[in-house]
């Protein structure tokens, strides 16, 4: 593969698969501190529970129990990842954020809460299924489509797929449905939307368990590309935090473009300066972006009708 | 009659304090330093499989009264958690040897702390040069270097495999340097040439960019591989996704050394065809150590477990221990004195004679293996 061109779009190709990861790793991320004007330090919990929930269904419940043939198992286990992702963000909201929040506590508490609850589903996983690292195995990743010298694993086109279903469908609910819209004015101004009539706590609720869904979906399309252990999550979620500050706290578009924009650089680093300086040229992007422009790769509307 | 009986007691505690002194020079303590807690973990579970089975059969063996006591501490294959282990460990412990730690950088952290202690540390896990190429006296590693590892692969590569050229990939870490600069001297020494380096850290979880790099440098006869096993079969996967190596229709051969466990080749499927290695501890050698061992393991841990080499070096590392308090080692000086003597002393991973830098110099066990169409290995007669 020597000709220009087609190293060009291999690269590219490579770096909006890559891009995709990280973006589903974001959305979940940017999605909470846009409503909750919080970070979530256990984010990248969620998205280990959700690997190992799409593992154990694929290669354990989905074919020796109900016999559904790999691929098939697979796909299941996308939506057993969805699951457990969305209940495991359920529970935590229940069990710490809304406790916190009916307390009027500050914005450290919770921030110190999610650390905690960090803490708590690493070592739990780590208890649950111990450090030996998992084989997980997803029958696309063995599938390899060329067209002419270029290829790309039926897997990292999943990825693509699922990514930019699950950015058209979150994008549909915030725009075009009651509670999309009521999560956007609790985002914009939590008091007012109260005095709108708004159920601020069933809204917040919900951001948090969708963004869970979202990290679980991460999980289940992660769980086959990378190393599965307990500690999956961590692996990505600094450059997660990365495309949401390049993106802009708590703005989706941003988080989108950023996770692509980091995927792309981040393959052509490889290419041309070497793979050892990619956290180098990544973080130098961050930091330039907090001096040039701190509100993020795409400008924050102040105004909107909802 | 009170007096009389306090008098009783202390001619008692008299009488008894030579045998609980006897008792303490009964014991050798030995410290394992292992990573319990973190992404390196699996390291420290596999070891301490192999310590625990290793002490089982050490009971039915007589020590001539001498009682091994281990206690396990988490050195989380952080050389700063390593640090502050191993002082706490030397306080409060205070081991006759220190097993450990598996990480080069944490190895080398712990090294001039023990040498200090003046207590023994015997390595059977890390790579890096810098271990026994300091000056320590009580350092004893049976774990192959860096260059005892990447020679042979070069020599096979330029006599065997004809190769030209190479593209060296590696970990970022002390022991992935070392074995690439182990591999690209005398490669390059002997007319090869080296395309590209290219090293990663621990977290890259992706490697379809560098196996595109890689595809795009032309003809790559040899790629020398030092990762860990994760890694290394999703690497692998890339490389014969990109077409790369001979798994996946390449025609580039990928090259490893005893880091890769048994079962390597099941995990990463068919894009581990074609992959050459040296091994050290093959579950299929025929030597009645071996074949116990791997009896005793399965006994012990379940028939469907194959053990590793982290767990047959960490069994060996303490049988080792055994050995030297056999021979009347009793303190630090004394297993320190023992194991300088040692030679071919028979262990699973093969034979044991130290040099004067207390890196173990036998390598006879030592094979090439490939991996075969159906995943298997077949031994090579390479040396």
């Amino acid at each position: 593969m020597t000709d220009f061109l087609t190293l060009f779009i291999q690269q590219s190709v490579n770096g909006v698969y890559l891009g995709c990861l990280y973006v589903m790793v974001a959305l979940g991320l940017t999605l909470i501190y846009g409503v909750l004007n919080q970070i979530n330090f256990a984010h990248a919990d969620f998205v280990t529970v959700g690997a190992f929930a799409a593992f154990f269904t694929a290669t354990r419940f989905a074919t020796r129990v109900l016999g559904i043939p790999d691929t098939g198992a697979y796909l299941l286990s996308l939506f057993s990842a969805l699951g457990a992702g969305a209940l495991l963000g359920w529970l935590v909201s229940a069990a710490v954020f809304a406790p916190l929040r009916r307390s009027g506590a500050d914005e450290l508490r919770p921030l110190i809460a999610t650390i905690g609850v960090s803490v708590l589903l690493e070592n739990g996983q780590l208890a649950l299924f111990g450090p030996i690292p998992y084989q997980f195995d997803s029958p696309l990743a063995r599938e390899t489509l060329r067209i002419g010298k270029l290829f790309i694993s039926a897997q990292s086109v999943l990825v693509v797929a699922v990514s930019a279903a699950a950015i058209a469908a979150l994008y549909a609910f915030m725009r075009f449905t009651f509670m999309g819209k009521a999560l956007r004015a609790v985002a914009q101004d939590r008091e007012t939307a109260g005095l709108m009539g708004i159920n601020e706590n069933l809204v917040i609720a919900l951001t948090i368990v969708i963004a869970s869904a979202l990290a679980g979906v991460a999980g289940a399309l992660l769980g086959p590309v990378v190393v599965l252990t307990p500690f999956t999550g961590a692996s990505l979620i600094v450059k997660a935090f990365a495309c949401v500050i390049i993106g802009g706290f708590g703005n989706m578009e941003g988080t989108i473009v950023a996770g692509l924009l980091i995927g792309v650089i981040e393959a052509f680093t490889v290419q041309y300066l070497g793979s050892g300086l990619i956290d180098l040229v990544v973080f130098a992007m961050l930091l330039a972006m907090l001096v040039v422009r701190p509100t993020g790769l795409v400008a924050e509307r102040k105004e909107e009708n909802v | 009659m009170k007096h009389l009986f306090r008098s009783f007691i202390a001619i008692l505690a008299c009488a008894a304090l030579p045998l609980a002194v006897q008792s303490q020079d009964k014991v050798i303590r030995v410290g394992v330093l292992m990573p319990i807690s973190g992404p390196g973990s699996y390291f420290g579970v596999m070891g301490k499989e192999g310590i625990d089975l290793a002490l089982e059969q050490v009971a039915k063996t007589d020590l001539k009264g001498t009682k091994l006591q281990v206690q396990y501490e988490d050195s989380a294959c952080s050389p700063l958690q390593a640090t502050n282990t191993v002082k706490r460990v030397l306080d409060q412990f205070k081991p006759h040897i220190v097993i450990g730690e598996e990480c080069s950088d944490a190895t080398l952290a712990i090294a001039p702390i023990l040498e200090q202690a003046k207590v023994v540390q015997l390595n059977a896990g890390s790579v890096t040069m810098k271990l026994t190429e300091s000056g320590y006296k009580y350092v004893f590693r049976i774990f192959p270097n860096a260059e005892q590892q990447s020679a042979p692969l070069v020599k096979v590569a330029r006599e065997k495999l004809k190769a030209q050229t190479a593209v060296i990939l590696y970990e970022k870490t002390n022991a992935g340097n070392d074995n690439a600069e182990g591999f690209e001297k005398p490669f390059v020494a002997a007319g090869g040439k080296v395309l590209a380096k290219i090293d990663f850290g621990r977290d890259v979880n992706d490697f379809t960019a560098i196996a595109t790099r890689i595809a795009s440098l032309g003809k790559v006869d040899v790629l020398p591989t030092f990762a860990l096993e994760g890694q290394q079969v999703r690497l692998s996967q890339a490389l014969a996704q990109a077409r790369v190596v001979k798994g996946g229709g390449g025609s580039g051969v990928q090259m490893g050394s005893i880091w890769l466990p048994w079962g390597y080749d099941q995990k990463a499927g068919k894009a581990a065809i074609g992959y050459v290695r040296i091994v050290q501890f093959d579950p299929t050698e025929k030597r009645k150590i071996v074949q116990d061992f791997i009896k005793a393991f399965q006994a012990k841990y379940g028939a469907d477990k194959t053990p590793t080499h982290i767990n047959a070096h960490a069994y060996d590392a303490l049988l080792l221990v055994a050995e030297a308090v056999r021979r009347g080692a009793k303190d630090s000086e004394g297993i320190r004195s023992q194991f300088s003597k040692f030679k071919d002393v028979e262990v699973t991973t093969g034979r044991i004679t130290f040099d004067q830098k207390g890196q173990n110099s036998d390598l006879s066990v030592v094979h090439f293996v490939e991996t075969q169409p159906d995943l298997s290995w077949k031994g090579m007669s390479w040396q």
